[in-house]
């Protein structure tokens, strides 16, 4: 066995205190000035607070003097700890090692997921891409050492989220040295110490006695120090995801098109893709609530359901069928809130990857086509045939939705009987007039075979008493005609009938 | 020395042939059933992954007489029949060597649906082919179609009425066919190669059904088809005008 040289990325959300009230997913909220405020001080704020001049620390009262019209939030610790949760469960498609650090922080052992994501880099950019479609400002940083790429997320600032990046042990205390002592946790209360010994940055703090440094600054600046530089080992405790997936997220703001829904959706979905992940499962059956207006003028949540015929744990595949459900989708009321519920899982099979693919695409890709399909066009557009034992023709012809079970295959020489049945049959027969006693549809219609009665139906109200022909016109089109044997041919009642076509 | 099969190799696989051949087209193509149709097609037979037209006088009339010899060489592959005027009734494709089980029937209620399936149809190319009937359809649609068709290895047919052959059309094979008394008749409007100016016929052989009551005495040419309807008196006479 090959054992991988250890490598961490480190997602930190510096944003995190604001953007679980006000989320990037949302353009328009962008703009706007808006601050948290914890214990009457400001404790994050948006882009466009921090150009309006404000600070971190500053009172509610400062604010509103550089800013009339800012938004507050009080800091809702309850809030960051559900989302902090969800960035967890999502970065589970990734590596089932993840734990959570200091500072909305998040580590993960990416070691042994290199070559399944195709690379560093490219397993760097799908964590930051599910960051964006999960609406919260990431950083990383990726580092041999868990504590390390913690720092060099920290570290990166919120113009390139793309922090650095160290991949040999032997540089990384030459990047590390250069890091501004701040940035770890111990030393946050000791800045006035630790600034006026003039030690401003990591390599300054190390080359200070360490009793001394011990002495003054307390252990666990020490202890932390040498977990950065790799000197210290670290345990981790490792997120678990919950055994059941049931997430509910609320909107942002109140939300009446269907397709707007889809950003949230995916929000949502990339949660579930890293607990399918986590737990070894593919889902057959999800279950989605859109919550609408609560309280007085409570109205009950639109429900859906989406089964899979195939269990699946693919994204590209649920997103198609979210797309398809949602746009479908006819919304009696604006939407505040989602609930995401997964009903039924099976465990995950094994792909088997073979040398050379089969032409016509496997038997789950066509599975997952009829989904998507029905997803669109409803179940009872997409068809397959469950052919009767029944002499009727239109009786005999029975299709039911390819979502159903299908019949079990006919015999060979249960077919045969059938030899002669016309291709196209029409949804109603047809009256024919009649021309000099023939039967006559566009031309004068020659029959070219003898009679075939069929009589049948008299235990139910369906009883046919017919004698078919088939017919050909002066194109030589051939259709397939019956004489009604229970109305009178003397009568004013059609007694011809064109009921199939053969194509 | 291993065995060196005589089998042409392009039977073994359609992407493969002898160096003394001549390469064929790109993609694959699927043998008509019809030896005469087969010396006019370019690739000898349907293209498969390529948008291939037809035209009828009347639609439902002749198309499916045409294809059925081809559907039957899928190897149980399924076959889409998408938006097809009238219903498709599966026992008469069980007759000729299909399974009902390989057949889906798609009805959209909008002609934009209809599009949308034919191109998750082609995308997902699990199917082995795709019929769709339309009645109307724009260009600029049917461009897109002829590009979502490339990508696949599906057979793909878009039957339309006669009176579109005077507008053109990006599909590079495009026929007209109608029913005669023989068979079938067919105009090779466009393809890829010398044009065809003489309508070719094709000699659809008669159903033993109907062939031993059109020729009385010669019925023994009906017996390997198994056992009629036994409802069937096939000696009284078809019709007496009253």
């Amino acid at each position: 066995m090959v054992t991988c040289p250890p490598l961490w990325i480190a997602v930190h959300l510096p944003l995190l205190q604001l953007e679980v009230f006000v989320t990037p997913l949302f353009a328009r909220q962008e703009m706007q000035v808006s601050v948290t405020l914890h214990q009457g001080r400001v404790t994050s704020m948006s882009e466009s607070a921090d150009q309006a001049g404000i600070r971190l620390g500053m009172r509610a009262g400062g604010v509103q003097m550089l800013s009339a019209n800012a938004d507050y939030y009080q800091r809702d610790h309850n809030k960051e700890k559900l989302a902090l949760q969800a960035v967890a469960t999502a970065l589970l498609q990734y590596s089932p090692q993840v734990c959570f650090a200091e500072d909305d922080c998040i580590l993960v052992d990416i070691s042994a997921s290199l070559s399944l994501f195709g690379g560093i880099r490219a397993l760097r950019k799908r964590v930051q891409e599910s960051m964006r479609i999960l609406g919260y400002t990431a950083t990383t940083g990726i580092a041999p050492v868990a504590r390390a790429a913690w720092l060099l997320a920290k570290q990166a600032s919120r113009k390139l989220p793309r922090g650095q990046h160290v991949f040999k042990l032997n540089r990384l205390s030459q990047r590390l040295d250069r890091l501004p002592v701040k940035l770890l946790t111990a030393a946050e209360p000791l800045t006035e110490l630790l600034q006026g010994i003039a030690c401003y940055n990591l390599r300054d703090l190390r080359q200070l006695p360490r009793p001394g440094l011990q002495r003054r600054c307390g252990k666990a600046l020490l202890i932390e120090l040498d977990q950065a530089y790799g000197e210290q080992a670290e345990v981790h405790e490792w997120y678990l995801a919950a055994p059941e997936f049931k997430v509910k997220m609320e909107l942002p703001d109140r939300i009446e098109q269907a397709e707007s829904l889809l950003i949230f959706a995916r929000s949502l979905l990339a949660q579930l893709l890293g607990w399918l992940a986590a737990q070894q499962l593919a889902v057959t059956h999800i279950h989605m609530e859109l919550l609408h207006e609560r309280g007085r003028q409570a109205i009950p949540p639109t429900m859906f359901d989406l089964h899979l015929a195939q269990a699946c744990w693919q994204e590209s595949h649920l997103l198609s069928l979210f797309k398809e459900k949602l746009s479908q989708l006819k919304l009696h009321s604006a939407v505040i809130g989602m609930l995401l519920e997964v009903k039924q899982t099976i465990v995950r099979e094994a792909q088997s990857y073979t040398l050379f693919p089969e032409p016509g695409g496997q038997e789950n890709e066509h599975k997952r086509l009829l989904e998507l399909l029905v997803a669109r066009l409803g179940e009872d557009n997409v068809l397959q045939p469950a052919p009767h034992a029944d002499h009727r023709a239109d009786i005999a012809n029975h299709w039911i939705s390819v979502i159903k079970k299908p019949p079990p295959p006919c015999p060979a020489h249960a077919l045969a009987g059938y030899a002669l049945r016309p291709n196209w049959l029409l949804p109603q027969p047809l009256a024919l007039d009649i021309h000099e006693h023939r039967p006559y549809y566009g031309s004068e219609l020659k029959l070219v075979s003898p009679a075939e009665r069929i009589e049948s139906g008299w235990w139910n109200e369906q009883i046919q008493t017919r004698d078919y022909y088939i017919a050909v016109d002066r194109r030589h089109v051939r259709y397939w005609i019956y004489r009604e044997r229970a109305n009178d041919p003397d009568s004013e009642e059609p007694v011809w009938f064109l009921h199939g076509i053969f194509g | 020395m291993p065995y060196v099969s005589s089998l042409p190799p392009e039977h073994i696989h359609p992407a493969l042939w002898r160096a003394s051949q001549l390469a064929r087209g790109q993609g694959g193509y699927l043998s008509s059933g019809y030896a005469e149709l087969n010396n006019e097609l370019p690739g000898n037979g349907w293209p498969q992954g390529q948008l291939t037209e037809i035209l009828l006088p009347q639609i439902g009339t002749a198309e499916l007489s045409l294809l059925k010899p081809a559907l039957s060489q899928l190897d149980g592959r399924p076959i889409v029949l998408l938006t097809p005027t009238y219903i498709p009734q599966a026992l008469a494709f069980a007759c000729t060597g299909l399974q009902p089980s390989q057949l889906i029937w798609i009805r959209c209620n909008k002609h934009v649906d209809a599009l949308w399936a034919v191109e998750q149809v082609l995308r997902n190319s699990s199917c082995g082919a795709l019929l769709f009937w339309t009645s109307s359809i724009r260009s600029e649609a049917l461009r897109r179609l002829h590009l979502a068709a490339q990508s696949s290895e599906t057979l793909f047919f878009l039957m339309r009425d006669m009176r579109a052959a005077q507008q053109a059309s990006p599909a590079p094979l495009r026929l007209s066919v109608q029913a005669t008394q023989y068979g079938l008749e067919l105009n090779i409007l466009k393809r890829r190669g010398s044009p065809r100016d003489a309508p070719l016929a094709l000699h659809v052989p008669d159903h033993p059904y109907l062939y031993a009551y059109a020729h009385p005495g010669k019925e023994k040419l009906a017996t390997n088809y198994g056992n009629l309807p036994s409802t069937v008196d096939s000696r009284a006479p078809a019709f007496t005008p009253a």
